[in-house]
C-alpha cells in the first residue's frame, strides 16, 4: 500500500519542488530554449496503433515541412497516465499537446489545465464535421476542450459457429437474445451463452438505456443518478437475469473484466457478448483458429431498433502551457482531419472523430466493420460529462452493483439504489 | 587507534569545552551526517504528509497552487466513516494477526526444519524457499489467482474431479474465501524472510546448552521451548514487529485479485479503500491524513511490543 499511496505524494511534492525551481528560473517552459520555431511535444498513448512508429514518423516530416517546427511524440502507458499527467500538471510540466482519454478531458478542464479549442475550431471551420458524442464528452462548462481524435463502440459480438450449431439467429430484441442463449445452452451445456461481466461497467449501460433509462442527468448544478429509476431497473433485471435466472453465463464471470471476456470468447467458449469495435484483431491474435468464425451486431434495444453504448476513445488536448498555441493546434487539426485521421482509423481499427470520414467507412460491407459502424452512428452515446465522472469510475460504483447483483447479495432493486445514491453524491462531489 | 585519533582531533577542535560537554557532544556530533540524510529523506517528506493532511488538497489545488487549510476535517471524516469501522478495520486488523502468526509459525517450523538438514539439502531447500520470496508480489498474486479461478482454475478442476464440487464456484467473491487465499498468498511471500532470519539465529544456540538439556531427559518440544525460544526472542521480536507493519500495510495482493479493487466492498481493507477513497478521487489531502493515522497506529504497536519484550528481558 505505502508504495502507491505514497507515490503520488511523493511525485507531487517533487513536482511541486519542480514547480518552484522551473517558476524561479523565469517560466522558461519545459521545451527550453530552442529557437523561434521550436518544438512541439505530444503525449501518445501506447498500443493504440501496432505501427505507431511509423506513423508518428510520417507525421512528424509532413509537420516540419508545414510549420518548421520539430515534433516530438513521446508514448505513455495508458496505466500510468493519469498519474503522470496529474503530476505534470501539478509540476506544469505537461505536455504541448496530448492524447486524453474521453472522460479525462471534462476531468483537467475542469482543473485549468486545458485551453478551449472553441475560437481555434471556428477558425479552422471544422465545427460542424465532428462526430457529436465525442464533441459532448470533451466540452466542459459549454467550451470545447478535447478535439474529437477516435473512438470505439461496443457492440454484440456472437460465435457464428455456435449459432449454426444450435440453430439460432442473431438478435434484434430482448426476448430473441434470451431465446437465442436458451438454445445456445441447449447445444453447448458446458459453455457460456451469453458473457454478463460483473467488472465492465461500459457493458452494462447499453442495457440500462435501451429499456429508457438513464445512467445520470444534469439539471442545473446537480447530477442525478437514474441507475435506479423503473427503466433502468427493468433493464438491469434482464441483463442480469441472463445470468441468475437464466444461467447462461457463468459463476466466473461475476469478477470478469473485459478482458476476461475476450480471453474467454477467443478461446471459444462464449456464444455472446459486449465487446469492442477494436477487440476482432485481438481476439484472432489471440487465437487464429477463430478467424472467420464471429461477427457482431449492434446491440437490440428492448423492442427492436439499437440500443445506445458508450462511445470510448481519445480527444487531442491542448495544454495551458502550450506557448504556441496556434502552432499546437495546426497539429492537432493535421492529426484529427483528413489523412492521417484516416490512416490511423485505418491502421488502429478505430473509427475516426470527423464526421465525413465516418461516411467512407459507413460503406464497408465487412461483417467485423458495419455492425460497429452502424452501433456507432445510429447508437452511440457518451457517459455522463461531468469532471467527477472519473471519481464514480474509480470508486467502481457500477461494478461494484453489478457483482452484488450477479453473486447474489443484493437484489436489484437493492443494488440500483444504493449504486444511483453513490453515484449521485459522488458526481456532485459531496461524499 | 582510529579512535584515539577522532578523540584527539576533537579535542583539538573543542578546546574550550569540558571533558564531560564534550562526551555528550561527541556522539551527536559523530551522528549528524547520517541525522542530516534521514532528516531530508524521511522527515521533510513525513513533515509534508502530516501538512497535507490538514488542507483539502486536490487537482485544483495543485494547479492553482492556493492553499485550503481545514483543519483536523480530514481526520474527522475518515473516523466518522461507517465503512472503516463495519468493514475496513476488521478485514485489516483481523488479517494481520491471521498472517503474523501464520508467517512467523510455518517460518519457524521451515527454518527448525533447516537447521537439522545437512550441508546439501539445507542449500537445495533455501534456493527453493528463496524463489518463493524472490518472486515479485504482482506475479505471485496472478499465479494464486489463477490456481483459484471459477473456470478454468487447477482448484475447482481437482475438487469437482474428485466429486467434492458440482458446478464450479468463484472463491473471488466471498469474503471468507477471498482472505482465505490472500492468507495463502501472503504467508507464501513472507515465511521464506521468517525462516531465514530464524535460521540463523538457532544456528547460533550454542549446542552444548541442548545436549546438557538432553541430558536431562528434556524432549525436543521442551528444547525448542524452554532453550530456542528464549534464546530467540530479539530475533522473534524483529521478525514479528516486521511482519506486522507489513502485513498492515498489505495492498496488491488485495488490489489485484478478482473482486479486490474496489468492486466488492466486503473485502476492503485498510490500503485498497485508501487508495480508492482518496487518490481514486484525487483527495490527496484525505490520503495523507489515513497515511499518518496508519503510521501512529504502527508506531503504537511496535511501542507497546519492543516494550514487552524490553520488560520481559529485564525480569
Amino acid at each position: 500500500m505505502t508504495r502507491a499511496m505514497r507515490r503520488p505524494i511523493a511525485a507531487a511534492t517533487g513536482a511541486l519542488l519542480l514547480a518552484a525551481t522551473t517558476a524561479a528560473c523565469g517560466g522558461g517552459g519545459d521545451g527550453g530554449d530552442s529557437e523561434g520555431d521550436g518544438t512541439l511535444d505530444v503525449w501518445i498513448m501506447q498500443g493504440t496503433n501496432p505501427d505507431a512508429d511509423g506513423f508518428f514518423a510520417d507525421v512528424s516530416t509532413a509537420f516540419e515541412e508545414e510549420t518548421g517546427a520539430t515534433l516530438n511524440v513521446e508514448f505513455v502507458e495508458w496505466g500510468d497516465a493519469h498519474d503522470r499527467f496529474v503530476t505534470s500538471i501539478a509540476g506544469g510540466t505537461t505536455p504541448d499537446v496530448a492524447e486524453t482519454g474521453t472522460t479525462w478531458t471534462p476531468e483537467f478542464a475542469d482543473a485549468g489545465a486545458l485551453a478551449s479549442l472553441d475560437e481555434h475550431v471556428e477558425g479552422a471551420g471544422i465545427g460542424d464535421d465532428l462526430v457529436e458524442g465525442l464533441v459532448e464528452a470533451g466540452t466542459y462548462d459549454e467550451q470545447l476542450y478535447g478535439m474529437p481524435w477516435y473512438a470505439g463502440v461496443r457492440s454484440l459480438v456472437y460465435n457464428t459457429e455456435m449459432f449454426e450449431k444450435a440453430g439460432v439467429e442473431p438478435p434484434t430484441t430482448w426476448e430473441e437474445l434470451e431465446e437465442a442463449a436458451a438454445g445456445l445452452k441447449e447445444e453447448y451445456p458446458d459453455k457460456i451463452a451469453v458473457a454478463v461481466p460483473g467488472d465492465a461497467e461500459f457493458t452494462v449501460y447499453p442495457w440500462v438505456w435501451g429499456a429508457g433509462g438513464e445512467v445520470a442527468t444534469l439539471e442545473g448544478d446537480t447530477w442525478t443518478s437514474g441507475l435506479d429509476s423503473p427503466e433502468s431497473q427493468e433493464g438491469l433485471e434482464f441483463w442480469t437475469g441472463l445470468a441468475t435466472e437464466g444461467g447462461y453465463s457463468s459463476t466466473g464471470a461475476t469478477t470478469w473484466r473485459e478482458t476476461d471476456v475476450l480471453d474467454a470468447f477467443a478461446a471459444g467458449d462464449v456464444g455472446m457478448a459486449v465487446m469492442g469495435s477494436w477487440t476482432p484483431g485481438a481476439i484472432v491474435d489471440a487465437n487464429a483458429d477463430m478467424e472467420g468464425k464471429f461477427a457482431a451486431v449492434p446491440i437490440p434495444g428492448q423492442d427492436g431498433g439499437i440500443a445506445p453504448s458508450v462511445l470510448g476513445g481519445s480527444h487531442l488536448s491542448m495544454f495551458e502551457t502550450a506557448e504556441d498555441k496556434d502552432l499546437a493546434f495546426t497539429f492537432i487539426e493535421m492529426m484529427t482531419t483528413g489523412e492521417f485521421a484516416q490512416q490511423w482509423s485505418e491502421q488502429s481499427g478505430y473509427f475516426p472523430g470527423q464526421v465525413s470520414l465516418l461516411d467512407e467507412t459507413l460503406e464497408s460491407t465487412d461483417p467485423l466493420v458495419a455492425p460497429f459502424a452502424r452501433q456507432f452512428v445510429e447508437g452511440g452515446a457518451s457517459v455522463p460529462a461531468a469532471p467527477t465522472y472519473g471519481n464514480v469510475q474509480a470508486k467502481l460504483t457500477t461494478s461494484t452493483m453489478m457483482q452484488s447483483i450477479l453473486s447474489g447479495d443484493a437484489t436489484v432493486a437493492e443494488a440500483s439504489k444504493a449504486a444511483a445514491e453513490e453515484m449521485t453524491s459522488v458526481l456532485n462531489g459531496s461524499e | 587507534m582510529t579512535q584515539q585519533l577522532t578523540e584527539t582531533r576533537l579535542r583539538k577542535t573543542l578546546p574550550r569545552l569540558s571533558r564531560a560537554r564534550a562526551a555528550t557532544v561527541r556522539p551527536w556530533l559523530l551522528l549528524a551526517p547520517a541525522l542530516a540524510v534521514l532528516a531530508v529523506l524521511l522527515l521533510w517528506p513525513l513533515v509534508r504528509v502530516f501538512l497535507f493532511s490538514l488542507q483539502d488538497y486536490g487537482l485544483r489545488e495543485i494547479t492553482t497552487g492556493e492553499l485550503s487549510w481545514i483543519g483536523l476535517e480530514n481526520y474527522a471524516e475518515i473516523l466518522a466513516s461507517p465503512e472503516l469501522w463495519t468493514v475496513v478495520l476488521p478485514n485489516t486488523v483481523g488479517f494481520a494477526v491471521l498472517s503474523v502468526v501464520g508467517t512467523v509459525a510455518f517460518g519457524t517450523g521451515v527454518a527448525v526444519l533447516l537447521a537439522s538438514l545437512g550441508t546439501f539439502w539445507r542449500t537445495v531447500t533455501s534456493s527453493a524457499i528463496m524463489a518463493a520470496w524472490a518472486m515479485p508480489a504482482v506475479t505471485g498474486t496472478y499465479v494464486w489467482v489463477w490456481i483459484f479461478d471459477a473456470d478454468r482454475g487447477v482448484f475447482n478442476d481437482v475438487l469437482m474431479g474428485l466429486g467434492l464440487l458440482d458446478d464450479p464456484t468463484n472463491w473471488f467473491t466471498d469474503r471468507w474465501s477471498f482472505y482465505a487465499i490472500v492468507l495463502l498468498n501472503v504467508i507464501h511471500h513472507g515465511f521464506p524472510f521468517v525462516a531465514v532470519t530464524v535460521l540463523a539465529g538457532l544456528l547460533g544456540v550454542p549446542k552444548e546448552m541442548l545436549e546438557a538439556a538432553e541430558m536431562d531427559g528434556a524432549g525436543a518440544f521442551r528444547r525448542f521451548f524452554s532453550i530456542i525460544v528464549p534464546q530467540l526472542r530479539q530475533v522473534f521480536a524483529v521478525v514479528i514487529i516486521l511482519s506486522t507493519i507489513w502485513d498492515f500495510k498489505v495492498f496488491a495482493q488485495v488490489y489485484l485479485m478478482p473482486g479486490g479493487a474496489g468492486s466488492n466492498r466486503s473485502v476492503l481493507n485498510l490500503g485498497v479503500w485508501s487508495y480508492v477513497e482518496s487518490f481514486g478521487q484525487n483527495r490527496y489531502g484525505f490520503g495523507s491524513a489515513i497515511a499518518v493515522l496508519l503510521t501512529l497506529l504502527l508506531l503504537a504497536i511496535t511501542a507497546v511490543y519492543v516494550r514487552a519484550v524490553l520488560a520481559e528481558e529485564e525480569r
